[in-house]
């Protein structure tokens, strides 16, 4: 696995959320849950042809996608905040790749800071790391993926897995991994 | 309980607890309040977000058993009456600037009994806070048709020609009024910003002049549904039409179930403020056409295409195969709009044949395995700078705008630093721009720790750049603090040789770095200096100033040195 740069803490909301076809009115891009800034308050720079065609998904659907149907909004997407996860580098990392000529199969993974508005308790921070890590190639299944995963966890002395079917706006299928310890 | 657990981690919801009302209640409480409270036990099932269908009991049970293949999905009839007959509701011009979208069906002689009362005004209140996001895109309104006649205005006036009777109430008010009346309530004062401060508040009258509602604060006493009520008049008015009609559909599929011709909705007209009349609910039956080869792929099974066509039935999405076998036609209900592509048929192929029974195996991808540049040079030296006696800390990237600035003696404007708009402390109003102040932070904390305290970090600290694509950038700095009864400044200065040497950087000034005096607020005067490298000035060390210990709540001296590793990738 290769590592991705993640060397900006700083993101736009539209490589955080409207990328990763989170929708503008999503729960997740609330004051509460996301820290937004107040300086650089807006990004000045976004891809022009990549947002024309997430604005377009998002309202129209395409792809073979009905859409979320609703008014997508520039400004929305412009708005500067601090990630509340590493797929945003993510999301630039798979552009990048599908900006090349010819497309090769990868393998990223980052370990790095995210941020989220929340209250500080006995088990959450308002800073914490995440871990990321895709396999873009062809004819991937989710058979692959929970292979990956379960070497994964296995290299970390965790080997009883089971897999639940879970929602994630920009995954589908999506799963939440649950380990059991002998204990 | 533990069937029960499995049936839903299988279908993909999670039993977050087993309790009691008297378990809660001793808990928020205490045991005495809890005396005489249900004992029956309760399940709290944590629902995904994208599923509607599933926030009430009737939707979950419905869902469930039909994943158990223990009963067929009902097929929702939409009814529509004979023309003149059917109820109508007109919206105006005047809705426009405010609340602009309303939908609207019946439930025809429908029988409440207490659960599914409850019920019925519980997933009001969860699509509220979900689809609805707290009223602002979505208001829902039910209403007892038999105490109100149609056809129906929506309409908006302004604060002081509305007056009705709110739910609950005992006398008349102004909306004026009720905006005050409700300022204090802890449930619907959340919701009075929505249209407070516009010069139109929406209503929506019957044919008598009788108030329906006000949304999306309140109801009318007037149509009230009691356990005895028969006929439903639902309305949905909203700022999303998309999400209007989903709302709708929801509740009126759900709770068709108790009318007298169970699963029937009758529809209702919404005529627009432009002539153009529309028919709700839409209660649509979308067919989307998947190739079960693609499926098998995607999820790395080889099932039949007629098992694959059961196992989607299962999930409520109706399918068969066609063609022979080549494809698999599915009938997408109205109760799920969350599946908007074919990796969402996808998807609830695979839950239904169980996550847990897919075969586990590793993509045949080559690739040849990279460390980040920056971050291999970040790891090589950290674990030398253990070696060198340091011991390592990890600390917060954000912090309050003092400990840039004032506590290091500039003003915050010089130090480009990143702000945050909505911290829900002080502590959190800035990215740091160094990352001096943590470390600081970090040996006020441990002040009982045995002297001398050698403390380091590498790091990413955040800045402003007009360059980069979102306004700021990161860099790589690594800092080192000394704490002792003396200051140790030939202790750090050791250091940053020791880290020279180890980048292979000569001490010289054409190709190696220099060090020259320089005066730093946050240092000693006489006893700091700045260091040159690669072309550019890369960071300071010194002793730290006396006003910059007291400030961070130290009292011995401290020398520190911090650079910008960047340069040395």
């Amino acid at each position: 696995f290769t590592e991705m740069p993640t060397d900006n803490f700083v993101e736009s909301s539209f490589w955080n959320f409207d990328a990763l076809f989170q929708p503008q009115q999503h729960p997740a891009r609330d004051q509460h849950d996301t820290f937004f800034l107040q300086d650089p308050a807006e990004a000045p720079e976004l891809p022009p042809s990549y947002v024309a065609k997430v604005k377009k998904i998002h309202s129209h659907g395409g792809y073979g996608s009905q859409g979320y149907k609703y008014e997508w909004l520039l400004e929305e997407a412009r708005k500067n905040l601090l990630r509340t996860h590493t797929t945003s580098a993510s999301a630039r990392a798979l552009y990048r790749l599908a900006c090349q000529e010819k497309f090769s199969p990868v393998k990223y993974f980052s370990i790095d800071r995210v941020f989220r508005n929340e209250s500080l308790d006995a088990t959450h921070l308002a800073e914490f790391h995440q871990v990321e890590g895709l396999v873009a190639d062809r004819g991937l299944t989710l058979g692959h993926l929970m292979g990956i995963l379960k070497q994964f966890f296995s290299k970390l002395g965790i080997t009883q897995l089971r897999f639940k079917p879970a929602y994630n706006p920009y995954t589908e299928p999506s799963m939440e991994v649950f380990s059991y310890h002998e204990g | 309980d533990e069937e029960f657990n499995d049936l839903c981690f299988e279908f993909g919801l999670e039993l977050d607890e087993i309790t009691s009302e008297k378990d809660i209640i001793s808990k928020e409480k205490g045991a005495e309040k809890a005396k005489g409270a249900s004992d029956i036990i309760l399940y709290k099932i944590d629902v995904p977000a994208n599923r509607y269908d599933l926030l009430c009991l009737e939707g979950l049970v419905r869902g469930l058993q039909v994943f158990k293949e223990r009963i067929n999905l009902p097929r929702y009839e939409k009814i529509i009456p004979a023309q003149g007959e059917g109820q109508k509701l007109i919206i105006t011009k005047e809705t426009a600037k405010v609340r602009p979208h309303a939908v609207a069906a019946v439930l025809r002689n429908i029988t409440f009994t207490k659960e599914c009362y409850d019920s019925f005004i519980d997933l009001q209140e969860k699509l509220h806070q979900n689809i609805c996001r707290r009223r602002a895109l979505v208001a829902i309104g039910t209403h007892d048709l038999d105490t109100i006649s149609g056809p129906f205005t929506y309409t908006a006036k302004a604060p002081s020609e509305i007056k009705f009777k709110p739910l609950n109430q005992s006398q008349e008010y102004t909306a004026s009024q009720i905006m005050d009346l409700y300022r204090t309530d802890s449930h619907l004062r959340h919701y009075l910003h929505l249209i407070e401060n516009k010069p139109l508040y929406p209503v929506i009258y019957d044919s008598n002049g009788v108030v329906l509602s006000m949304p999306p604060i309140i109801n009318g006493d007037h149509t009230k549904i009691s356990l005895n009520t028969r006929n439903v008049f639902i309305e949905c008015t909203g700022t999303d039409i998309t999400k209007a009609k989903i709302v709708l559909d929801i509740i009126v599929t759900m709770f068709s179930e108790y009318c007298e011709k169970p699963f029937s909705v009758e529809a209702a007209e919404v005529v627009c403020p432009n002539g153009k009349t529309h028919i709700y609910p839409e209660l649509a039956y979308r067919k989307e056409k998947v190739k079960p080869e693609l499926i098998n792929k995607k999820i790395g099974i080889n099932e039949t295409p007629s098992n694959l066509a059961k196992l989607l039935t299962r999930m409520c999405l109706k399918s068969h195969a066609i063609e022979n076998g080549n494809n698999i036609e599915i009938e997408i209900p109205p109760t799920r709009a969350d599946v908007i592509h074919a990796c969402d048929i996808i998807e609830d192929a695979a839950i239904a044949y169980g996550y847990n029974n897919i075969q586990m195996t590793i993509p045949k991808t080559y690739t040849i395995a990279n460390q980040l540049p920056l971050n291999k040079l970040t790891e090589l030296l950290r674990l030398d700078l253990a070696a060198a006696g340091f011991t390592e800390v990890l600390t917060f990237a954000l912090c309050s705008q003092e400990d840039i600035a004032d506590k290091l003696g500039t003003d915050i404007s010089t130090t480009k630093a990143v702000c945050i708009a909505n911290p829900k402390t002080a502590e959190f109003q800035v990215a740091r721009t160094t990352l001096l102040p943590g470390l600081l932070k970090t040996i006020a904390a441990n002040r009982k720790m045995p002297l001398p305290l050698k403390l380091f970090e590498i790091s990413d600290i955040v800045v402003k750049d007009p360059n980069k694509d979102v306004g700021a950038r990161n860099y790589r700095h690594f800092c080192a603090v000394y704490y002792n009864k003396s200051p140790g400044f030939e202790i750090i200065h050791g250091l940053l040789d020791r880290v020279m040497q180890l980048l292979e950087v000569p001490p010289n000034k054409e190709n190696g770095y220099t060090i020259k005096a320089t005066e730093g607020s946050a240092f000693f005067p006489g006893r700091c200096a700045e260091i040159f490298a690669k072309g550019q000035s890369i960071g300071k060390l010194g002793v730290l100033h006396p006003d910059v210990i007291t400030k961070f709540e130290l009292t011995m001296p401290c020398s520190a040195l911090e650079i910008n590793i960047e340069p040395f990738v």
